[in-house]
């Protein structure tokens, strides 16, 4: 069975039927990209996945469980982490800080644990500290733990969304177009780095992106989404050639 | 490896560590240099009776930015919880005045009891509260405020053999003979005892203080930050926001109820006209003022600002001569750079300050999130 089981999900905003009967299928271990001129309903599709937006129809099961309807905390517990198109740190906090959140509810002690500074405040803060460090490690950010997030640079800003979101341990993740902004160096890092957390997290990914140079570059599979509307979907290479998807990007 | 050494350094450093104990430090200071003044007769009568006043404010402001600094919520009920914490531990008090006779077995148990008393209404107060956004959330904090001092201003409260009896004016209670009015209406609580000290208040403020920077400096503070810094962001990595602004709130609440109960254990009578919105907004100028998040700020606006007032009195002979220097002292500034630079600085922290405050008001209701 595959990890995520979308079928006809949609949702109007007034009028505008932003989705409609939006369904996708991703495998364990895929990484799968999702593609679409701007205005598709990209977002707004990741945005129904993690509970910000209740869809108005349409099933998602995640792992053989219906997250259909349930909020964002819950789903987030049940296994779906995100980073966010207008990327949203903790900007006054600084960037160890920003994924020792992500490790909340990972690594617990009690509000007077804290306060009363008990062993297990110290015990765990540490265990946080390693696993926030190698986590920043991965995406070289380990020299820069004690900087402010907003004073990060932007393509580490974006690197710190994506490990801030894999610290909730995750079994999907979600990129709101990770490459944006960035340089082509820049970008081709990028796409080594999520290879490495697939590889090595055992991640699936789902990922928006513009950037056609990252999608064929990474991406096993696409489904691309126009006007709300699936246009179509399979193996990377296949969708890049159909004539429908290039005139969608192209206008006619 | 790297990695190692990186942790070491982020391990050597830790700067909220330094910064709290730089406050503890600079308060202890304060408070034994002011103890040798006045063990050596320096210090004026007035400004020895401000010595509680200044712990009571210093612990409100430090509460009320854990509020508006840590968690990014606007409140201005402080004075609402001040007052609960001072009518329970002041009632605690005379209840007790003769089964615990001791006071600093007494005191402290009065404290804690206002202090539990302030929470539970933060905690009732907040459920409902705190679903609301900006100028919404500090005009019903500010309602439920002044709610909170009228109930107290038209509460009879009186005990005799056959128990406690609560009306809401003095015929009413229908005490008997041998009964004891406690809380008279607008007139308040007579008799509490007068167990405040400058001592007292100090280990107080040194609480207050140890509890909200660990506090700040936890998981718990971290989930309140992450939440002040973005909402959408921490609900996405599974934080539950309303348990974190309730668990702030009811904190809040406490540590003002502690104040409340150093308050009214200050002076002889106990009046709930006291606890108005004059004195929550004080509190908020404290706040602001010391510097929005910054704790140790809260303390130094809280004791400059009230003692200001105090010491422009005592030197108010030598108006003219103080008139003059400030003309020369800002002949100088306005022509050296670097103290026109100081000036300008001092004036942009205050603009930012005023920014946070305008952000916390009028908070955009995000529709599309992206
Ligand atoms: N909360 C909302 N209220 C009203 N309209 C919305 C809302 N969220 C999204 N929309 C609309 O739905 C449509 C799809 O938006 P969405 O952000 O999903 O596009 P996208 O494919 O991510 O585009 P882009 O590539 O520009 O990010 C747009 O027309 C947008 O204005
Ligand atoms: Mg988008």
């Amino acid at each position: 069975m595959a990890l995520l089981e979308v079928k006809n999900l949609g949702i109007s905003f007034g009028g505008l039927r932003a989705v409609d009967e939006f369904s996708v299928s991703i495998e364990k271990g895929e990484l799968y990209g999702l593609i679409g001129p701007n205005g598709a309903g990209k977002t707004t599709v990741f945005n129904m996945l993690t509970g910000v937006y209740k869809p108005s129809n349409g099933v998602i099961m995640l792992d053989g469980q219906n997250i259909t309807g349930k909020s964002t905390i819950e789903i987030n517990r049940a296994g779906i982490a995100r980073t966010f198109q207008n990327i949203r740190l903790f900007k006054a906090m600084s960037v160890l800080d920003n994924v020792k959140v992500g490790l909340h509810n990972h690594y617990k002690y009690s509000t007077a644990e804290g306060v009363f500074r008990m062993p297990r405040f110290f015990f765990t803060e540490k265990e946080m500290d390693k696993k926030a460090m190698e986590l920043l490690s991965v995406f070289e950010l380990d020299s820069k733990a004690d900087f402010l997030a907003s004073n990060l640079p932007y393509g580490d800003q974006r690197k710190l969304e994506i490990a801030r979101a894999l610290a909730t341990q995750p079994k999907l993740l979600l990129l709101d177009e990770p490459a944006a902004g960035m340089n082509p160096n820049e970008t081709a890092e990028l796409m080594n780095t999520i290879r490495f957390v697939r590889d090595n997290f055992d991640m699936t990914v789902l990922l928006i992106e513009h950037d056609m140079s990252l999608v064929s570059g990474i991406c096993e599979k696409l489904s691309v989404l126009n006007f709300g509307q699936l246009l179509c979907e399979g193996n990377t290479f296949d969708v890049l050639k159909n004539p429908e998807v290039i005139t969608a990007y192209l206008g006619d | 490896m790297s990695n190692k050494a990186t942790l070491a350094k982020a391990k050597m450093l830790k700067p909220q560590t330094k910064q709290s104990f730089t406050t503890y430090i600079m308060v202890i200071a304060a408070f034994v240099i002011m103890m040798v003044l006045s063990s050596t007769g320096n210090v004026s009568s007035q400004i020895e009776g401000l010595l509680v006043p200044l712990c009571v404010y210093s612990i409100l402001a430090v509460s009320l930015n854990l509020t508006v600094g840590i968690l990014g919520e606007l409140s201005l009920g402080q004075a609402g919880f001040m007052c609960v914490g001072a009518y329970a531990s002041a009632l605690f008090s005379i209840a007790t005045n003769e089964s615990i006779t001791v006071a600093w077995i007494r005191f402290p148990l009065a404290i804690l009891v206002g202090g539990i008393c302030a929470a539970v209404f933060g905690i009732l107060i907040g459920i409902p509260v705190l679903r609301l956004r900006g100028d919404y959330l500090a005009i019903v904090t500010l309602a439920f405020g002044e709610i909170i001092k009228n109930v107290f201003a038209a509460l009879y409260v009186g005990i005799d053999s056959n128990g406690l009896h609560i009306a809401l004016n003095q015929a009413d209670m229908n005490l008997a003979e041998d009964g004891t009015e406690i809380i008279r209406g607008a007139l308040g609580v007579k008799g509490v005892p007068q167990d405040s000290t400058f001592v007292i208040g100090f280990v107080l403020l040194m609480i207050t203080l140890i509890i909200s920077y660990n506090f700040i400096n936890s998981r718990t503070g971290r989930a309140v930050k992450a939440i002040r810094d973005n909402a959408i962001a921490a609900e996405s990595v599974g934080l539950n926001i309303t348990k974190y602004k309730l668990i702030t709130f009811a904190l809040t609440a406490f540590l003002a109820g502690l104040a409340g109960a150093l308050y009214s254990h200050n002076y002889a009578t106990l009046q709930a006209a006291k606890f108005d919105y004059n004195m929550s907004i004080l509190i908020l100028v404290f706040v602001v003022l010391g510097g929005i998040g910054n704790i140790r700020g809260s303390v130094i606006a809280a004791i400059v600002l009230t003692l200001l007032p105090e010491v422009l009195r005592s030197i108010n002979n030598y108006r003219m001569l103080i008139y003059s220097i400030v003309l020369i002292v800002m002949m100088i500034c306005t022509s050296n750079e670097k103290a026109r630079n100081l000036i300008i600085s001092v004036f942009n922290w205050l603009k930012d300050q005023i920014i946070k405050l305008k952000n916390m008001i009028i908070k955009p209701k995000t529709k599309e999130v992206k």
